[in-house]
């Protein structure tokens, strides 16, 4: 279960200041793949983090009672002086997951061989984003949080993923930001649009889609 | 609605903390494989210098029979300290990027850096204290659950006080350079290389405002039968350390959105 109760965030910043959500409150359904749309800068993400956990509202509370996923297809979380095997060990010690196992399913997935054992910081960015999604494919999460997520690798890798995440979609519930509409239509039922400080739910992606159309092009 | 336990909270806290620890030695002494070494040669050569200087000018030990041991009690009491205070400093930006997980929260990097501190000094004392009564230059403590008082409260005074800069720092960057110039006397004024009964009143009455110079002769206190200190009052810094650690984490809830 995830829920937003009477939420306000905003951002002071230089005097200036950014109102995200005001007074929001939302049920997210558990049944239902959510979509995330907006400008860019309209607070996509904050939300996403909010979602999360990661940063807490100004206002209202937000309940979360499924196992959340941080928002996924980033790889800022990685130490670069830690090799790729320290990273996972890391990762899985607090999700409290059985070490060997996610150590032998990312090792399996994203294909890095003897590259687990090197830094970070030797990783090439398509590299590092292979270990991230497999990584987070390993731990079994209700929720996922996407933000953004871009295909990484090559076909065979593109394929693999898809593979994995259709099914990780039949036990999981996803929630994601994304500008394109074909993803938006493979995977999401239903969606929210950002716009300015006002949030709309709507319940069909054909509508949402159209909203946003109308949106971009104001 | 099933809300999590308290107990599931705990071991989820626990269990991240845990990881953190284990996180943090690494990046801390793993770089080199010297690491830990460094981190017990650092205090020896300090002791080390303080030694050297005091014996070829020809000065007697201010208390007992050994340089290395009078000197060992003030500078590792001290050092201890101010690796709190300036490692707990930095404890929210250099953990930033990990905040991306969710489940880890700002309070459990600073409470494993804590701990992580605590554990190095806690091998660090025990090493060079041993090595010391091994080489003959200390007897066996006069009082170790004292030692033992003595450490834990050090490690109490450094939270408080390197939490609470840690909130200020966050608020406001120019107190890094404040506490700089804050801790710079602390070498002096904390009686390391003299024993702070043998001043006059005016002076004594001056110093002992100062916690760390009451956890030194707390060590004193611990390791010499007979140091039978005039300005000792163990309480003293145990309170002000509760005091700092009280505005510290209170200081973290209470600006906690100001830091995102």
């Amino acid at each position: 279960m995830l829920v937003f109760d009477h939420v306000s965030k905003a951002y002071k910043m230089k005097g200036v200041t950014k109102t995200i959500l005001t007074d929001f409150s939302f049920r997210f359904m558990a049944d239902r793949n959510v979509a995330i749309m907006g400008r860019n800068g309209a607070g996509k993400s904050t939300l996403m983090r909010l979602m999360a956990g990661i940063e807490p509202p100004d206002l209202g509370h937000v309940y979360r009672t499924s196992r959340v996923s941080w928002p996924l297809g980033f790889s800022g979380g990685f130490n670069g002086s830690m090799t790729g095997l320290e990273n996972i060990r890391f990762v899985s010690r607090i999700y409290g997951q059985d070490t060997e196992r996610v150590i032998a399913y990312v090792t399996e997935f994203a294909e890095l061989g003897k590259s687990l054992r090197l830094p970070i910081k030797t990783y090439s960015s398509g590299m590092k984003a292979r270990l991230a999604f497999g990584l987070s494919m390993a731990i079994d999460f209700n929720i996922y949080l996407i933000d953004e997520i871009t295909a990484v690798g090559d076909e065979d890798f593109k394929k693999k993923s898809k593979a994995v995440f259709q099914d990780k979609l039949s036990k999981s519930q996803i929630i994601m930001i994304s500008h394109s509409p074909t993803t938006i239509r493979d995977y999401c039922e239903c969606g929210l649009l950002l716009d300015g400080a006002s949030i709309r739910f709507y319940d069909r992606v054909d509508d949402l889609l159209e909203a946003y159309t109308d949106l971009t092009r104001r | 609605m099933t809300l999590v336990s308290t107990i599931d909270l705990l071991s989820l806290q626990a269990r991240v903390i845990a990881s953190l620890v284990l996180r943090e030695t690494r990046a801390t002494f793993g770089t080199s494989a010297f690491g830990y070494v460094w981190a017990v040669i650092t205090p020896t050569a300090s002791v080390g210098l303080l030694v050297f200087l005091f014996s070829i000018i020809g000065r007697q030990p201010p208390f007992g029979s050994s340089l290395a041991l009078f000197f060992a009690t003030g500078i590792l009491t001290l050092q201890f300290f101010t690796e709190f205070s300036t490692k707990l400093m930095t404890v929210f930006d250099a953990n930033r990027a990990l905040l991306t997980y969710p489940v880890i929260k700002d309070i459990d990097t600073l409470i494993a850096r804590v701990l992580l501190i605590a554990a190095t000094y806690a091998v660090i004392t025990t090493l060079f204290y041993t090595s010391l009564i091994l080489l003959g230059q200390a007897r066996l403590p006069a009082h170790p659950g004292h030692l033992l008082l003595a450490f834990v409260s050090t490690a109490l005074l450094g939270f408080g006080f390197g939490t609470l800069n840690a909130v200020i720092v966050s608020l406001w960057d120019t107190w890094a350079q404040i506490e700089k110039v804050l801790t710079r006397p602390l070498f002096f004024i904390s009686g390391i290389f003299y024993v702070p009964s043998h001043l006059p009143p005016q002076a004594r009455e001056l110093l002992q405002w100062n916690p760390v110079l009451h956890l030194v002769e707390w060590m004193r206190h611990g390791f010499y039968p007979n140091y039978n200190s005039s300005v000792l009052n163990p309480w003293y810094p145990v309170a002000v350390g509760a005091g700092l650690l009280f505005l510290g984490l209170a200081g973290e809830r209470l600006f906690r959105r100001r830091r995102f």
